[in-house]
């Protein structure tokens, strides 16, 4: 790869075998593959790179600086949906709560059956990708010391109530329970991929280039030949390359292609968005519970998983719970009063709804609306999580619902809602006519150009999406080297990698 | 001449400046009603818009250290004590 020339008008070239657009979970993994197989690699990124010694744990701050938008992107559509996005390299992972969990096998069976997926849903041939991002990522399991008493609480009312639950694995080494993971954290031990697959990239002699708003992918004769895009500066940045890997997110990415003339014949771009819709509820206990000591999403109940409804823990400083707590003026205040004294926990649907999103003036449009069948589960989810709360001791439970109104009663309008696991709005389908990727995730009509991120996956999941899009694009980069994915390695090899 | 805004309200600032537009004029309306006792009467007729604003108020407020510290919730110290273990064991 050569460092760049300047060419008349400022615009700088490089020439490389891949250029890889966004440097989150799909990006950052399949640029340090392919760097450490030998490509020569140029990852462009739009955020920053964040310096962890910045990250002061105090929420309204980190929000502005860490997310897009300020972590005010919104859906449009009833009800309006918040949904917070990472921006900068490690992108939503460096902003997330870092569970993990496999894609469950009748997701995959269902990718299968439906769009055709036979072998990018084998989950034999998804073993070793899984296995291999797991151990880069030190992923295991909380420890109920570092769960915390917020955690304890849940768990307590799940044993009361002789339903499924457990403590969730996680992306971290070293957590001592500084409670923001969502915040960034400030001892760096969430392993997200900023610090784990962007230094491993740059190690293999990737260029990671910050700041960079790419415009365009640029293809030829049917062919990826490269990636244009505006540096900070006001600079340009044209990269010369035979392979492409999109991975902007869910949102992004469809508004990337449909700019770039890419991925519309099958009419799906963009469509087919699923969110994992999610809300939190708040209990008043008897005993000091201090939510945010400890990992805040530590702990699931998956009773009612198989009904689409996921249980996970959420907590925050005082300051978040100011924002989340369904309440306002003097009951608002009463309970932060008691902030020591309450407990939290959230609430996730595997959602049948589906969204879009589009394009208006470079912004994306996202629209969104709850169907029936969805409201129906958070009515359901809402009851069970008061059972919860009372069985574990609640002396009052706060639902995110206006005063007054039963969530059997509950209107999607009555519903305070965010979201987190944006996927689908380029998905996979074996056929052209149904996705606009294909089993290899290469844009069906378009030889060169893939899409690594949560835009390929076809169906909502139920459970947390991070490690499904890694391994993912595991699985491509092994597949773009022409090699079969090595069995994972021992753990000690696994902390070396991830340092 | 205007005097400096304080800490909270330089943060919630800060906030709101992030959003895009529209949403950034509007928070930006929603906080002026909210901080006047006759516009918080208004907004709590539409229970998510007075959510929203007694939300973001308080957000502003519960990240000030005056009102956080009591709570049992010390930014600096746990930002501290981040920073140090990072360090120590040399993490990027």
């Amino acid at each position: 790869m050569n460092g760049g020339r300047r060419r008349a008008g400022g615009v700088r070239t490089i020439d490389a075998d891949v250029c890889v657009i966004g440097a989150g979970a799909g990006g950052a993994v399949a640029a340090a593959e392919l760097a450490e197989g030998g490509m020569r690699v140029v990852v462009l990124e739009q955020g920053p790179r964040h310096d962890a010694d910045r990250f002061s744990a105090r929420p309204l701050e980190m929000l502005a600086r860490l997310y897009r938008d300020g972590s005010q992107t919104t859906t449009l559509g009833s009800p309006p949906i918040l949904l917070p996005l990472g921006r900068g390299l490690g992108g939503t992972t460096l902003v997330n709560s870092g569970t993990c969990f496999r894609t469950p096998p009748q997701v995959l069976e269902r990718w299968q059956r439906e769009f055709g997926l036979e072998a990018l849903a084998d989950a034999q041939a998804l073993d070793p990708c899984f296995a291999r991002v797991e151990h880069a990522l030190s992923i295991h399991e909380v420890t109920p010391e570092l769960a915390g008493r917020n955690a304890a609480i849940a768990r307590r009312g799940a044993e009361a109530l002789g339903w499924s639950h457990g403590f969730l694995k996680r992306n971290a080494r070293g957590c001592v329970g500084s409670g923001v993971c969502a915040f960034g954290c400030p001892a760096s031990a969430k392993q997200h991929v900023g610090i784990t697959y962007v230094p491993r990239a740059e190690a293999a002699g990737a260029q990671v280039i910050a700041g960079a708003d790419v415009r365009h992918v640029l293809t030829a004769r049917g062919r990826a030949s490269g990636v244009e895009a505006r540096l900070l500066d006001g600079g340009r940045v044209e990269v010369r390359a035979p392979r492409v890997i999109v991975a902007a997110g869910t949102i992004h990415t469809p508004l990337l292609l449909a700019r770039s003339g890419l991925g519309r014949a099958s009419g799906q771009l963009g469509r087919n968005l699923a969110l994992h819709p999610a809300t939190g509820a708040f209990a008043l206990m008897d005993e000091l519970v201090d939510m945010a000591k400890g990992v805040p999403q530590s702990f699931y109940v998956d009773e009612f998983a198989a009904e689409g409804i996921m249980f996970e823990g959420v907590a925050g400083p005082p300051s978040y719970v100011a924002m989340a707590l369904p309440l306002s003026g003097r009951r608002h205040a009463a309970a932060m009063a008691d902030y020591r004294r309450l407990a939290m926990f959230g609430l996730m649907v595997s959602d049948s709804s589906r969204g879009s999103v589009r394009g208006l003036a470079g912004r994306p449009v996202i629209r969104y609306d709850l169907v029936e069948q969805d409201l129906a589960r958070f009515r359901r989810g809402l009851q069970r999580m008061e059972e919860l709360f009372r069985a574990a001791g609640a002396r009052e439970v706060y639902l995110p619902l206006p005063h007054g109104v039963a969530p059997e009663r509950a209107r999607a309008r009555d519903l305070k809602l965010m979201a987190f696991h944006p996927l689908g709005t380029a998905r996979a389908d074996a056929r052209p006519a149904h996705g606009v990727v294909d089993g290899d995730l290469q844009l069906h009509g378009v030889e060169g150009v893939y899409v690594a991120d949560g835009s390929v996956v076809p169906s909502s999941l139920g459970v947390n999406p991070q490690i499904t899009i890694m391994a993912l694009a595991t699985r491509l980069a092994f597949g773009l080297l022409g090699r079969t994915v090595p069995p994972a390695t021992t753990d000690e090899e696994a902390h070396v990698l991830s340092d | 001449m205007r005097k400096p805004a304080d800490p909270v309200r330089r943060g919630l600032d800060v906030f709101v400046d992030a959003a895009p537009q529209p949403q950034r004029s509007s928070l930006r309306l929603l906080l002026a009603l909210e901080r006047r006792p006759r516009g918080r009467r208004l907004l709590a007729r539409v229970h998510a818009i007075d959510l929203l604003a007694n939300g973001l108020l308080a957000m502003g407020r519960y990240e000030d250290p005056v009102h956080a510290v009591p709570l049992g919730w010390d930014a600096d110290a746990i930002a501290a004590r981040g920073r140090a273990l990072r360090h120590a064991e040399g993490r990027p």
